[in-house]
């Protein structure tokens, strides 16, 4: 069956369709659980973080350029890190204790605080 | 599964370690600072660079003049309490209070004086150049630092406060 005999055949099935009414109301809160539907939809994407979480350790991690760059990167990230941690404690107590030594010396400053 | 685990366990304990290591040793000279009788001094050794001979000179100087130090802050707090007897028995200013004032502020100008003394013999038991970065530092820090009472009426503060409320 070509296109224009399909059209043909199916022109009483138009004239019906064009002639009904719907009629009967929308059932109740219908726009409301339309929402909630897509908002239900739009979640699933995040639900699936943690499956792809697993999958990385899983396929990913064992790779030994990939585990090789994961270890370097956490070494570098934690040497780093201890590094300025130190510092700040280390200037943190150079103050401090410079601070100490003039109220020791400075009546007029022996009860003044951090400033 | 199990070796990608294993390979996320280690990299955490790797960084972990690198953090952990890198803290100790940058701390390291902060704890032997603060395991010393006086941390303040072993602050002050590392600080200007001193050797053993010079810290212990200074040492000696620190510990002979704060007796002194003590004594004259006695001197000063048995004056501030004279005086807050005088002021509360006479209603008015007495030439005894007067005398009091004049005689403890004596005693706070020889106190600085003493200080700067202090400062003087620290400086010269130091290298030249330490001992000039001391001097500067620690007269900044003390007798050259303005006090609250100065720094009230300073350009950026009263005066503009008085231009603004001239009839207040």
């Amino acid at each position: 069956m070509n296109t224009n005999q399909q059209h043909e055949s199916d022109d009483p099935l138009r004239k019906v369709l064009h002639q009904w009414v719907v009629d009967s109301p929308l059932p109740p809160r219908f726009q409301e659980q339309v929402w909630q539907r897509i908002a239900k939809a739009e979640k699933k994407p995040e639900a699936a973080l943690w499956p792809a979480i697993l999958r990385l350790i899983e396929v990913a991690l064992p790779r030994p350029k990939f585990a090789f760059v994961y270890m370097a990167a956490l070494l570098v990230l934690g040497v780093a890190a201890g590094s300025w941690t130190a510092q700040i404690k280390t200037n943190r107590l150079h103050s401090d204790l410079s601070l100490r030594y003039v109220q020791s010396i400075d009546p007029y400053r022996a009860d003044s605080s951090n400033q | 599964m199990k070796k990608g685990g294993f390979i996320l366990l280690l990299g955490l304990l790797l960084g972990t370690a690198g953090f952990l290591g890198f803290y100790y040793f940058g701390t390291s000279s902060c704890r032997a600072m603060m395991q010393d009788p006086q941390p303040e001094l072993a602050w002050l050794k590392k600080e200007f660079n001193l050797n053993e001979a010079e810290f212990a000179r200074i040492t000696q100087l620190h510990e002979g003049y704060l007796p002194q130090c003590a004594e004259r802050c006695r001197v000063i707090a048995q004056q501030n309490r004279k005086l807050k007897d005088l002021l509360a028995k006479d209603g008015t200013v007495t030439s005894e209070i007067q005398n009091l004032l004049i005689e403890r502020a004596k005693t706070r100008a020889q106190c600085e004086a003493e200080m700067l003394n202090h400062f003087e013999e620290v400086s010269r038991a130091m290298p030249s150049e330490q001992g000039h970065r001391y001097l500067a530092w620690v007269e900044e820090q003390t007798v050259l630092r303005a006090q609250p009472m100065e720094s009230r009426h300073n350009n950026n503060g009263g005066n503009r406060m008085m231009m603004e409320e001239p009839h207040r």
